[in-house]
């Protein structure tokens, strides 16, 4: 009894969630003690409003990345769906909210685009998203002519990325929402088993009757229309829309995705693993500039850690495995002699 | 997941105390003591030569007023890390901001805020709205740097004849309000010469090079090309060497003399325009230090800029002089 | 035929653009900017053939571009501060050879995956060097640019290394066992292990020539001006990979080969300049280049299925 329960101790405590909320604690600790004003409201709340739209990103890569895919393309539809949004608004005319509705509509058949072509053909979603990478970014470019700017929205629509709702930044319920979302989607439903199924073996989850090219049309579709949620709030946040909207955001989603312990090979992770992760890269460069430290250290710091938390959870496992493998090798000594 | 719940519990609790105590000590008296000035320094991007030796010229007005100096901007082309870098020093509660706008209307609501704190804004190199800070060191209008270089170029062509344009990104807002000034300057007064074509270099000099390879060619009646990015200068004129149309093709733009000076001299590119960037950073500081003791308000018409001597203040608008131009004669007496 | 119906159909659609060009824009084949044009795709194809190796072995390295940038950072300080010309040779390539080291010791060592390694990589590196150098310039001295040789002399002692680099790997990867190792490894890494090969050791190596690769192809490039930009070879893993995948290299590992990677990046070197001469506003630059890669990939993508129907 007590034993077993030993064993469950130690399961959570190496469990890859724990050992980031530790290093957020201490991030938060840290930083909480060198910077006099990191810990205030007002810098937590600022905190999560720079992070609303990585982050809503991040959430919807974890399932893509747990069925063994990626979608590069999602930072450079960010820029298309702003600028869409705003080119509705202005020039089509139309209130904010029906351009809303359009946007996101305009996301779900981008990222029916990368489905199609990923299920349709099975075709690599690296490929296939790098190029959507380019030619998302190309379209917003042409579109605007890379110059025209969208500004000067109404506060009401503004109010969405820069004032309070209830104590919290309004945008922080969306995630809060999308978030919550999410873990259902992942952890409670059939459709998260399908995710980590396919993720696992594709193969095998077309045998054992999982519709695998609707699932995966889910993620990619999904992806679509969360980039362009993420554009809404980012075209509130700055209170602008340009065709250079969410450069490199696929990046930061990744990493904090990867960072957060879900496996880029597919068929391992969580979604508050994501958060987790999302919020450890945050704490990360907002606490590096109340300590003072230029921007690059944070890139840098980043890096180390996601190398950090790759190898953390890997070494165990490797050194078991050259235990065993030594194990082996000495016993089957005597028939693998050199010829 | 249950069994991480305390985990989870215990930090959240943990987090909230951690707010409480520093929430309580920030006030806004540190500015009106005698305590060290700490003036936030933000350039457009960050590893951009330009902005370095502004930098340098920081540095020193921060000596001269014993301020301290922070220095932070965006390392990737991503408009909204302006406004997140602002919004952390507005809670790290810096004394005085001084930034160069990549985004115009995104990094005025950031700004707007920080006034709404007490804290004094200075804008340097490119505008914010002007609601959105006290003073702009204006080093040029986006009219006077179209104008300056369009002229250049005319001079140089003898006002006739198709020229190309190499700019760091389709989307870069200071280098689009320069070609718009540029284009109707040409409009207006060189209806002999002609814009055939405009690229972007993603701010590389290889690629700046690539691109003015394929322009010369593409173009054979071409007589000028105008980079107006730095790293762009010296790739447009390392390609106008190499296909031997050196006088032929002439090179000209906006760039540090240090990274063009063997192409001056050796006569590829003819000018390069610049004001003087280790100024622009002093001044920028002198200003914004000013400003934080009270020295200088609002409605004032003149600024005593230490080693600059007296200033013209134009509206809210701290004028530098006008944008200088290095030639073959000149370059070798600047050294930034 | 079949076999390289991949490299065929890509050397048939860079037969297209050409002609296309011939017909529209034949300034296009004027011979000083076409030099100049390959000379400066000859670092780019030393750099492609390093990542079709990488991708063959079912691995990937985002980093190279961030690589590229310390490498020649290095060797043009190197060469300002006077080292002869085959010791900043020599340290290009080995530094090079060290980041390879890195990234493959934690992808072999660690089987850490290779797209978040040197994600890690990349970005490291790249913040390290803005923050050591902030965007300097490094002047290089007189007598580095072109090797010292005319210009002419140095752009075909360019494009020559570059050319005769991608037969011999070519070659290698055909006849030598080390080059069917690179397949075996890519295609069944377990495979491979019972066949006597060591995985392990094969994937190290490919990252240590795939850095040393990146050094080399530095130094091709720092030749070719008397300046070193520290933003240079960003941007340069999507060409490479991009190049790869155009070619006909499966990004599932264990198909592909150099000829395609070389048809590959002549035609995506190809369209940028085309949208020039063909008087394209730049505007459409990138969509355009988004849109070949997709076809490429469709046009393989349905051929595929019809072939497995």
């Amino acid at each position: 009894m007590s034993a077993s329960k030993s064993a469950a101790w130690k399961g959570v405590l190496f469990r890859h969630e724990t050992i980031l909320l530790l290093v957020l604690l201490v991030e938060w600790f840290y930083f909480n003690s060198v910077g006099r004003r990191f810990g205030t409201m007002d810098n937590t709340f600022d905190i999560i409003r720079h992070s609303v739209e990585i982050g809503l990103l991040a959430l919807v890569m974890t399932p893509i990345i747990l069925t063994g895919g990626i979608d590069l393309s999602v930072g450079s539809l960010l820029g298309l769906c702003a600028i869409l949004f705003g080119k509705m608004w202005r020039d089509g005319g139309m209130p904010p909210l029906l351009a809303a509705a359009c946007t996101l509509l305009v996301g779900a058949v981008a990222g029916g685009l990368n489905a199609a072509l990923i299920t349709g053909l099975r075709l690599p979603p690296l490929i296939v998203t790098l190029g959507t990478y380019s030619l998302f970014r190309g379209l917003a470019e042409a579109i605007t002519r890379g110059a025209d700017t969208f500004t000067n929205f109404p506060t009401s629509f503004l109010f969405l990325g820069q004032e309070r709702l209830l104590g919290l930044p309004t945008q922080a319920w969306i995630f809060l929402a999308v978030g919550i979302g999410m873990w259902l989607l992942v952890h409670r439903t059939t459709f998260g088993r399908a995710f980590r199924a396919i993720g696992f073996a594709p193969e095998g989850a077309r045998y054992a009757g999982i519709p695998v090219e609707r699932r995966l049309a889910l993620v990619y579709v999904l992806a679509g229309v969360i980039a362009a949620l993420a554009a809404i709030i980012y075209t509130a946040r700055l209170g602008q829309a340009k065709a250079d909207a969410g450069m490199g955001y696929e990046l930061f989603a990744i990493t904090a995705v990867v960072l957060g312990g879900t496996s880029i090979f597919g068929g391992v992770g969580s979604v508050h693993g994501t958060l987790l992760g999302v919020a450890a890269i945050a704490v990360l460069g907002n606490g590096l500039v109340h300590a003072r430290q230029p921007r690059e250290v944070a890139g840098m710091l980043t890096g180390a850690l996601l190398l950090l938390a790759l190898s953390g959870g890997v070494l165990p496992k490797l050194l078991a495995t050259w235990r065993a493998r030594r194990l082996s090798t000495s016993q089957a000594k005597p028939q693998t002699s050199p010829p | 997941m249950k069994r991480l719940l305390p985990f989870t519990l215990a930090a959240s609790l943990a987090l909230f105390a951690g707010c409480k105590p520093a929430d309580s000590t920030s006030g806004s008296s540190e500015a009106s003591g005698g305590k060290k000035l700490t003036i936030a320094l933000m350039p457009k991007s960050k590893g951009n030569a330009y902005f370095i030796s502004c930098k340098q010229g920081a540095d020193e007005a921060a000596k001269e007023v014993g301020a301290e100096l922070l220095f932070d901007g965006p390392t990737e082309p991503d408009p909204a890390k302006q406004n997140e870098i602002i919004d952390n020093w507005i809670a790290l509660g810096v004394d005085v901001i001084a930034a160069a706008c990549e985004n115009k209307e995104g990094i005025s609501t950031a700004l707007k805020k920080a006034r709404q704190k007490g804290i004094k804004v200075v804008t340097y190199d490119s505008d914010a709205n002007a609601d959105a800070r006290d003073f702009f060191v204006n080093q040029a209008t986006p009219q006077g740097i179209g104008r300056t270089l369009m002229d250049e170029a005319a001079r140089l062509t003898g006002e006739e004849g198709e020229f190309a344009i190499i700019t760091a990104s389709l989307t870069a807002s200071n280098m689009n309000e320069w070609r718009k000034h540029i284009e109707v300057r040409l409009a207006e007064k060189y209806p002999q010469m002609k814009l055939v074509d405009t690229k972007p270099c993603d701010d590389l000099k290889d690629k700046a090079q690539a691109e003015a390879t394929n322009l010369l060619s593409a173009y054979p009646n071409l007589k000028l090309i105008m980079a107006i990015c730095s790293p762009a200068v010296p790739g447009a004129a390392e390609a106008v060497k190499q296909a031997g149309k050196v006088g032929t093709v002439k090179v000209m733009g906006l760039g540090l003399p240090s990274e063009n000076r063997k192409y001056v001299k050796e006569d590829v590119t003819q000018s390069v325009i610049l004001w003087k960037t280790t100024d622009l950073g002093y001044l920028t500081i002198k200003a914004a230090a000013d400003l934080a003791n009270g020295k200088l308000k609002a409605g004032a018409a003149k600024f005593s800029a230490g080693r600059l001597g007296d200033l013209e203040i134009a509206g809210d608008n701290i004028l530098l002089g006008k944008p200088f131009i290095f030639n073959k004669e000149n370059i070798d007496q600047f050294d930034f | 035929m079949t076999r390289y119906f991949r490299e065929l159909s890509v050397a048939i659609a860079l037969g297209v653009l050409l002609l296309v060009l011939a017909v529209f824009a034949p300034k296009f084949f004027e011979w000083q900017p076409m030099l100049s044009r390959l000379t400066r795709e000859a670092p780019t194809l030393v750099c492609a053939c390093g990542m079709a190796l990488v991708i063959i072995s079912r691995q990937i390295d985002i980093s190279i571009g961030s690589q590229f940038a310390v490498c020649s950072v290095c060797a043009g300080l190197l060469a300002a501060a006077k080292v002869p010309f085959v010791l900043v040779l020599v340290a290009s390539i080995g530094i090079g050879a060290a980041q390879g080291a890195i990234n493959g010791a934690l992808v072999a060592g660690l089987r850490l995956p290779s797209i978040v390694v040197t994600l890690a990589t990349m970005v490291i590196l790249r913040e390290g060097l803005r923050w050591q150098r902030q965007g300097q310039f490094v002047n290089l001295p007189d007598g580095l640019q072109w090797f010292g040789l005319s210009q002419a002399a140095g752009q075909y002692t360019l494009i020559t290394a570059a050319v005769l680099l991608l037969v011999l790997m070519a070659q290698g990867m055909k006849h030598l066992a080390a080059g069917r190792f690179v397949y075996a490894v890519g295609s069944d890494a377990e495979a491979a292990r019972l066949a006597g090969i060591r995985p392990q050791l094969t994937t190290f190596l490919i990252f240590v020539s795939m850095g040393a690769l990146t050094g080399l192809a530095a130094l091709m490039n720092i030749v070719q001006s008397p300046q070193v930009d520290p933003k240079s070879g960003s941007g340069l893993e999507l060409k490479a990979i991009a190049a790869a995948v155009v070619g006909g290299v499966a990004v599932s590992g264990g198909r592909g080969n150099l000829w395609g990677v070389f048809a590959g990046l002549l035609m995506l070197a190809c369209v940028n300049p085309a949208l020039t001469y063909l008087h394209v506003e730049a505007y459409w630059e990138k969509a355009i280049q988004g849109a070949i890669i997709l076809l490429a990939v469709v046009a393989d993508g349905v051929r595929s299925r019809k072939l497995s129907h």
